[in-house]
């Protein structure tokens, strides 16, 4: 092998610029204010091949550089090319990866490589670099803060040379490094007959992160008779489990694959009531029954709970599915990686729904540090504003590069997710109610004896203990082989042909590999026929090297585990080679009853089925409620409200995310029919994303969704119902179908189990107790069924004083079907002399309101206590909800906005952003006596409706008895003006509006 | 009447060939998602079709530049077909990352008028958009009502979407533009949409949004010199019916009055592919 080095530079002037170079002097300026004077890149390409540099240096242009645009320059450093770089820089900096880090477009390159030079051996690798350049750096920045700046040290390596060195031309030379030699190990017993003491240091050493009566369970697994049996019969050692099998049973118990809190027995006293109750596991009690009791009446949902996502019927020909994931504790350690891992994996959960679904359409919530944070750090945590770039910049590649438009989300700002951000992705899938042969496609068909493959990408070391470890808490020695970098294009390749296979009926049972690795995902397709064969020594790796075990749980993404009918393992097989996708057989299902696993022709694991799934005990756990004692929130006196609202629209939490929504594609597809922003600038807020995925046709999809973690503050059951309501409103402002709508709910908490490092625990466990009551609550009420979900329950940082806990977080996201997509309704204002109606009632519910965040953490007021929004009659609402969807959809309302965040002054000052128009409106007799209630409160139910004066009639009609208040109309004036009777509280320019709405959170430190 | 054959290639990280596949059916031609290998491993011929797609996506994820291995992987193994193609009088579309495709395998802008077939020799490029943002916003497009380019006669403005990091067409001397300008290559400029329909086109660069990446002489998309080769950044198979321009739901979405295809809610977008459709109708 020969090491050759490419190095590309862009052109510069006639119309040419190093963009790259300049992107970072903008982000320098715009997240720390530092203003350099100018920005230069270069792209590096270590080729390790045995092709001669010679030969590779005349095809440069071929392949590395764009000749038109780039100069290149072979098996030297261009940053020494004087005629380039002629003036001494400030400040050198080359980052490339580390060894064994995903390193996509040094992938690209060797397979580009390969069609230029079809002789390249099979060993060969190229790793890639960047260098940046530094002119007119301010003296005051140090060579160690920049490199930390543009470097993760967990997957990247960094050289630099300082002022010194660049004037010495002294430079950074990044060299090739092959990764590590991995020590394949043989599988080892680990004795179990040892002290409780020991299992636990057992669990802790090896993260495995069970606890002592697990592992006592599995201690005395390997004490049970027939078990000792049958292992002997199978040829493994009888009375010990191997790694290989401890390894497995910890990835397939962990609360990230089996969810044991929302599956344990609670023991809940509420001290407010003096109730003493006993939950036999939350979700089946709130979530899977009301679900199941709702699965009777409607004929609609077709798999619920069980698959990768829940599916509904969404016409006779096709049937619509969505799941949604998290993925913070990967995105805290590197957002990038972890946040691309998540929107792909998401992804990969639609395609391995029943037989395989397409994605059509993403959905992203984040929740993070304040983007502006200026106090301290705790070790080891990014800077929000760091945060938020990597896990856009990864959600947008993922998406973006798979063909899926970001079609609806949400970004929520507070100072406790710096200690663990939240990053939630959503996917919605489509499938044919029928394959071609028949089968209905939501329907897994395995059967004993089908061949099961491993297809796309291969194991690797990355991605060893995700699931184990995302079920502790984020310290700073959290291992650095949980993080990866998801690979879109390999997955895009394995898409397109799993979608091929399916339809050409190939396909008996499919689903994805994510936590857990091959463990979970043949352990789990291995319950349908009980049982399955699995040869390890047959998986391809990414590097030689692996022990059983880790081939067995890596997470390396990018991969689908899919069973086919020996009949047609040809046809399987040639249609991945068309596609240039791997796919290899690996294992084969049985009806022994034993997950049986070899490497060649060793037994390295033989665990009963029934016991690696069911096997584990539940949890006992207490939690105890007594309502936080919080100072009430007291508006100040004499405040010019005007003022308030330009601030208030410039908060986080309120302002405007075009700048980073619009880097997603919400298009691709050809479908999207209310887009994120709206009106007509095109920048007004979206309340709910709309969707025509057939070509031609006008049904639609509603996505949506609805998150307010600050309510958790005075009562996290409050909290879900005001999600939960949220995300109904939103799709009632696109005019959803209030009949057919689905929900999914993903928990996110601090962990809420008793402990020396929790001494809150029972608090927080009663959080998720009244939390899920609500949810059951609002559902039925609702008529909204959950057909998807899922919980991440240790979201804390740190331990002690130091200790930061993430407020307790639900995410509702619903989709509903919508008849007919050309009749909807937008935010924005439409026209001069639109009626303006607020639907829903104001109630004296300021509590946890953002202004009162806002206002106390200017200390112009103190406490954020108070009354709550409550959802007290749901019933009520959906009727109302109802109605006006109806008018939506019959087209006598174009106009339609909810009130959520800033109440009804920020929702119609947004509505007056999105139209470019101005509006008067009187807020008197809209609800509770304290103008604040009405002007700032964020009661539930509410929306602000706008209807022209020829359909006011009609729809007033249609409205009668549902609660609905005249407020004003839209004015030829470019003012909004709010009124409270006589007295006017707001006259506010609708550019000044535009101005603080949108400038917070643009970010981009200049030039377009 | 004939219905006309088209090729709408796939894999490798293309992702618009859905919706490009349905605007074709939409307008009378019969179209086949076809995987790039079953050209190259000769499983399909590409004389067997009348037109040829090259849809958007992230073909090999845009490393190396965008459209650049996708472009090899043609240049090489799909030299004399693609070259044959042209030559009988076949129509290639490139929509934004096939517009790389196009441009990094040299078909566009192609050699000149006296000698017009492919010769695959790159000439312009594609590059970073001066925003350094991938971005998806609206753009409104004029096209040169002179050009030679056989999809889109008669069309003057349409509005459409464009979604891409590396539009920002550059050639490398101000003559090679005035070539193209003279023979009424530059098919598709980006313009202010407050200027008179017509009347929009100008050389002078556009601040941005107007001009989304500053693309030189706001260049949204250009033609072979035989005009059947026609490549553009943005995408208006995505404004096929009215309910997806954002417009729409302000009731002022424009397009035609009425159609064949989709009857009053017919977008924007369709007649360009219409144009392919009736053109191989007519001269087949």
């Amino acid at each position: 092998m020969n090491i050759t080095r490419v190095e590309v530079t862009p052109k510069q002037g006639d119309g040419l610029s190093d963009v790259r170079g300049d992107v970072v002097r903008r982000q320098l300026l715009a997240d720390h204010d530092v203003k350099v004077g100018d920005v230069r890149s270069i792209v590096g390409f270590l080729i390790s091949s045995n092709i001669p540099s010679e030969e590779i240096s005349d095809r440069v242009d071929d392949l590395f550089a764009d000749p038109i645009i780039e100069f290149s320059c072979t098996d030297e450093l261009f940053i020494r090319n004087e005629e380039q770089f002629s003036k001494t820089p400030d400040a050198v900096i080359s980052v490339g990866f580390k060894a064994g880090v995903t390193d996509n477009p040094g992938a690209a390159a060797l397979d580009g490589f390969r069609t230029i030079f079809p002789h390249t051996d099979a060993e060969s690798k190229i790793s890639t670099y960047i260098t940046y350049i530094f002119y007119d750096l301010p003296s005051e920045i140090t060579i160690e803060w920049l490199e930390n700046t543009l470097h993760n040290q967990l997957i990247q390596r960094a050289i630099s040379s300082n002022k010194e060195d660049c004037q010495n031309q002294n430079w950074p030379e990044i060299e090739y490094t092959a990764k590590p030699k991995q020590v394949f190990e043989n599988p080892k017993y680990v004795s179990l007959e040892i002290s409780d003491e020991e299992l636990i240091d057992l669990s802790e050493n090896g993260l495995l992160a069970l606890n002592l009566e697990e592992m006592q369970t599995i201690q005395s697994h390997y004490r049970d008779e027939s078990v000792r049996e049958s292992r002997k019969a199978a040829g493994i050692v009888e009375d010990a489990p191997t790694d290989v099998e401890l390894e497995c049973l910890a990835q397939t118990w962990s609360e990230h694959c089996k969810h044991k809190i929302f599956a344990s027995k609670i023991h809940h006293t509420d001290l407010e009531t003096g109730e003493k109750s006993t939950i036999d596991s939350i979700f089946k009690t709130h979530i899977m029954n009301p679900t199941h009791d709702m699965q009777k009446e409607v004929d609609w949902l077709l798999s619920v709970f069980h698959d990768n996502s829940g599916v509904i019927a969404w016409d006779d020909d096709w049937s619509v599915c969505m799941k949604a994931e998290t993925h913070n504790s990967p995105s805290a350690l590197d957002p990038y990686g972890g946040a691309m891992t998540g929107i792909v994996g998401v992804n990969r959960d639609i395609l391995g729904t029943g037989l395989g679904a397409r994605p059509i359409a993403n959905t992203d919530v984040f929740c993070f540090g304040p983007p502006n944070w200026e106090g301290e750090l705790p070790d080891n945590l990014f800077h929000p504003s760091r945060v938020l770039r990597g896990v856009h910049a990864g959600v947008r590649v993922g998406g973006n590069e798979s063909g899926i438009p970001t079609i609806n989300g949400a970004i929520v700002f507070d100072d406790r997710y710096i200690g663990k951000p939240l990053v939630y992705c959503g996917t919605v899938g489509i499938m044919p109610r029928r394959l071609n042969d028949g089968r209905e496609s939501h329907i897994k068909t395995p059967t004993a004896g089908d061949i099961v493959y491993m297809v796309g990408g291969r194991v690797g070391y990355d991605g060893i203990h995700g699931a184990t470890f995302s079920s502790l808490e984020l310290t700073e020695e959290s291992p650095s082989s949980a993080v990866q970098i998801g690979d879109p294009i390999t997955q895009k390749k394995m898409l397109d042909m799993v979608l091929e296979a399916r339809d050409l009926g190939l396909i008996t049972c499919i689903t994805d590999n994510g936590a857990g690795g091959l463990s979970s995902s043949i352990g789990e397709m291995a319950e349908y026929t009980n049982g399955c064969e699995i040869d390890l020594a047959k998986v391809p790796l990414k590097q030689q090297g692996l022990s059983a075990w880790e081939i067995l749980v890596s997470e390396s993404q990018e991969r689908m585990t899919i069973a086919v009918s020996g009949k047609d393992v040809a046809e399987f097989e040639s249609l991945a080679k068309l596609h240039e996708v791997e796919a290899t057989a690996v294992a084969e299902f049985t009806s022994t009853g034993n997950f049986h696993v070899k490497y060649n022709e060793d037994t390295v694991a033989f665990l009963p089925i029934e016991f690696l799934h069911d096997g584990v005990p539940q949890l006992q756990l207490q939690s105890e409620w007594s309502p936080p004692q919080l100072v009430k929130f007291e508006p100040p006196k004499d405040i010019n409200h005007s003022e308030l609202l330009l601030k208030m629209l410039g908060r986080p939490n309120i302002a405007s995310k075009e700048t980073w929504v619009r880097q997603y594609d919400h298009e691709v597809i050809a479908q999207t029919v209310v887009k994120p922003f709206v009106g007509v600038e095109r920048d007004g807020p979206g309340d709910a994303g709309l969707i025509a995925p057939i070509h031609g046709s006008t049904h639609g999809i509603v996505v949506s969704c609805g998150i307010n973690p600050r309510y958790s503050d005075i009562d996290a059951g409050a909290m879900a119902a005001a999600s939960i309501d949220e995300a109904v409103r939103n799709a009632v402002c696109a005019g959803v179908d209030v009949d057919k709508i689905a929900g999914l709910d993903n928990f996110c908490w601090p962990d809420p189990i008793e402990s020396e490092k929790t001494p809150d625990g029972k608090f927080k466990l009663a959080q998720l107790v009244r939390a899920n009551r609500e949810l059951e609550r609002v559902c039925r009420a609702y008529r909204l069924p959950c057909v998807s979900g899922k919980d991440s329950m240790k979201n804390d940082y740190g331990k002690g004083e130091n200790k930061i806990s993430i407020p307790p977080t639900l995410l509702f996201s619903l989709f509903g079907d919508h008849p007919d997509v050309r009749y909807t309704a937008t935010s924005d204002l439409k026209d001069h002399g639109e009626r303006l109606y607020l639907v829903g009632t104001s109630h004296d519910e300021l509590g946890a309101s953002e202004i009162s965040f806002m206002l106390s953490e200017e200390d112009d007021a103190i406490g954020i206590g108070g009354n709550v929004p409550k959802l007290e009659n749901p019933e009520q609402n959906l009727s109302t909800y109802r109605e006006l969807s109806k008018s939506i959809r019959s087209g006598l309302v174009k106009t339609s906005h909810d009130c959520s965040e800033g109440g009804v002054a920020v929702a119609i000052a947004e509505m007056c952003i999105g139209g470019r128009i101005g509006a008067i409106i009187d807020v008197d007799g809209t609800g509770d006596e304290n103008l604040w209630a009405r002007l700032w409160g964020e009661s539930l139910g509410r929306f602000i409706v706008g209807v022209k004066p020829e359909n006011e009639q009609e729809w007033l009609e249609a409205m009668s008895g549902h609660g609905i208040t005249y407020l004003g109309e839209t004015t030829q004036q470019e003012n909004l003006v709010i009124k409270d009777g006589f007295d006017e509280i707001i006259d506010l320019k609708v550019s000044d509006m535009v101005n603080s709405w949108q400038n917070t959170l643009d970010m981009t430190g200049g030039g377009n | 009447m004939y219905t006309p054959k088209v090729a709408v290639l796939f894999g490798f990280g293309i992702n618009c060939d859905h919706e490009t596949a349905a605007v074709f059916e939409l307008v009378g031609g019969s179209a086949e998602r076809i995987h790039l290998n079953k050209f190259i491993n000769q499983q399909a011929s590409l004389s067997e079709y009348d037109i040829l797609a090259v849809p958007g996506g992230f073909s090999f994820g845009d490393h190396l530049g965008s459209g650049r291995l996708m472009g090899n992987r043609m240049r090489f193994a799909l030299r004399d077909e693609l070259h044959k193609f042209v030559e009988d009088g076949k129509p290639i579309i490139g929509i934004c990352n096939g517009f790389q495709v196009l441009v990094k395998t040299g078909l566009l802008p192609g050699p000149e008028a006296e000698n017009p077939l492919p010769d695959f020799h790159q000439r312009a490029s594609l590059t970073l958009n001066d925003s350094g943002r991938y971005e998806d916003r609206w753009v409104t497009l004029e096209f040169d009502q002179n050009s030679p380019c056989i999809w889109t006669k008669g069309i003057t403005r349409i509005d459409c979407p464009v979604r891409h990091g590396e539009g920002k067409f550059v050639m490398p001397e101000s003559t090679d533009l005035d070539r193209l300008a003279k023979s009424n290559q530059l098919a598709v400029r980006y313009v202010d949409s407050s200027t008179e329909p017509g009347e929009g086109i100008t050389d002078e660069p556009l601040p941005f949004p107007i001009s989304p990446n500053g693309s030189m002489r706001n260049i949204a998309g250009i033609c072979d010199s035989t005009g059947l080769v026609f490549g553009l950044m943005p995408h208006p198979e995505a404004v096929y019916a009215k309910w997806l321009h954002p417009d729409h739901t302000r009731g002022t979405a424009p397009g035609p009055e009425t159609s064949n295809s989709l009857g009053k809610w017919e977008g924007e977008g369709l007649q360009i592919f219409r144009n392919a459709i009736e053109y191989i109708q007519a001269n087949r």
